[in-house]
C-alpha cells in the first residue's frame, strides 16, 4: 500500500516506546501493519536523516550483537510534532471514513 | 562486487565522503540484520542475501532521496570554498579594516556630491554604500541564531533589490539581461547555501552559513 508522506509519522511512532535503530524500525511498522504497509526499506534512513535534521529524532553510536549499529531515540519536539501528526491524521481518518461510508 | 556492494555504489553516488559512509554503515547493518533473519527463517546464504537487498528498493530512488537530505559532494566542497575565505579574509585584521573602509568613503562621498548639488551622482553612491555596509559590516553584528540571519539575508536581499531600482529605475527591465547575468551566481550561491541550511543541523553550521555572499563569512 503506497503511504508516502506518512512514513515520518510512522517513524516518530515506532521511536516513541524506545530508542532503535533503522532495521528494527522497520520491522515493527510492518508487523504492527500486519504486512499492509509495506515499503522499500532503503527510503527508511533518508526520512530518518531528514527527522534528524528537523531536530525531532537523534541519534548515537550503539552496538548489537558485536555490530556497531546506529540508533534514533525521539525529541520532545519530536514528540510534540507527533502528538500534532496523530489528532491531524485521526480528523483526516474520520473525513475520509464518513464520505466513503456514505458512497 | 557483491549484490549489496553494488546496490551502494549507486545509493551513495555523487554525495559526500562523511555523508556516503554514514550511508553505508547503517544499510550495511540493516542488510545484515535482514540477511541474518531470511537464514534464521530457512532461507540458503544465496537467497537471504538476494532477499535482503531486494527489501532495499532501488538504489537510484534511494539516492535521490538521500541527495534530498544530506551533502552532496558538490555542497561539501562549497562548504570547505566558505571556510578558505573565511579564514583568508579574517586573519587578516588589515584586509577586515579595508573592506569597512569601502562603504563608509561611497557615504562620505555621497554626502559631499549631495552637498555639491550633484544630488543624482550623491542618490547612486548612497545606496551603494549602504548596500556595501549591509555586506561588509556583518562580521560585526551577533549573528548567531537562524533567525537573526535570516532576517540580514531578508533585509539585505531587500536593499540589493531597492539599490537596483534606483541605479535603473525605469529602465530595470530594459537592462535586465545584464542583471540577470551579473546577479544570478549569487543567486545561485545562495539557493545551495539555503539547502546547505535545510540539511546540516543547527549546531553544526559553519559561521559563514549563516550570511551568503562575501562579507557575511567572518560573522
Amino acid at each position: 500500500m503506497n503511504f508516502k508522506g506518512t512514513l515520518p509519522t510512522l517513524i516518530l511512532e515506532a521511536l516513541a516506546h524506545a530508542p532503535t535503530h533503522g532495521y528494527r524500525i522497520a520491522k515493527q511498522i510492518k508487523e504492527r501493519s500486519q504486512g499492509v504497509l509495506d515499503f522499500k526499506e532503503g527510503t527508511l534512513y533518508p526520512a530518518l536523516h531528514k527527522l534528524e535534521n528537523e531536530g525531532l529524532v537523534e541519534s548515537y553510536e550503539g552496538v548489537e550483537s558485536g555490530r556497531p549499529r546506529r540508533y534514533y531515540r525521539i525529541t520532545r519536539a519530536g514528540r510534540v510534532a507527533l502528538g500534532r501528526d496523530r489528532a491531524e491524521w485521526r480528523q483526516l481518518s474520520r473525513a475520509v471514513t464518513t464520505i466513503l461510508g456514505e458512497a | 562486487m557483491t549484490r549489496l556492494d553494488v546496490w551502494l555504489e549507486r545509493a551513495t553516488r555523487r554525495l559526500a565522503g562523511n555523508s556516503a559512509a554514514k550511508v553505508r554503515a547503517e544499510i550495511q547493518g540493516h542488510y545484515e540484520s535482514a540477511r541474518d533473519a531470511a537464514i534464521r527463517d530457512g532461507e540458503s546464504a544465496d537467497e537471504a542475501d538476494r532477499r535482503a537487498v531486494n527489501a532495499l528498493g532501488e538504489a537510484a530512488a534511494a539516492n535521490c532521496e538521500h541527495r534530498k537530505v544530506l551533502l552532496t559532494s558538490a555542497e561539501a566542497r562549497m562548504l570547505r570554498e566558505g571556510k578558505w575565505e573565511a579564514r583568508a579574509i579574517c586573519s587578516r585584521r588589515w584586509l577586515k579594516l579595508a573592506l569597512l573602509a569601502i562603504p563608509v568613503a561611497m557615504l562620505l562621498a555621497a554626502a559631499a556630491l549631495f552637498a555639491s548639488g550633484a544630488r543624482a551622482l550623491a542618490g547612486m553612491l548612497l545606496s551603494g554604500g549602504i548596500g556595501l555596509a549591509l555586506c561588509l559590516a556583518t562580521p560585526l553584528l551577533p549573528l548567531y541564531t537562524p533567525t537573526r540571519s535570516r532576517v540580514v539575508r531578508v533585509v539585505r536581499q531587500v536593499v540589493v533589490t531597492g539599490t537596483i531600482l534606483m541605479v535603473f529605475g525605469g529602465e530595470a527591465l530594459k537592462w535586465s539581461w545584464l542583471l540577470i547575468s551579473c546577479l544570478w551566481p549569487m543567486f545561485w550561491i545562495e539557493w545551495k547555501r539555503s539547502s546547505i541550511r535545510r540539511k546540516l543541523p543547527v549546531a553544526d553550521w559553519p559561521k559563514h552559513l549563516y550570511l551568503c555572499f562575501v562579507g557575511g563569512i567572518c560573522g
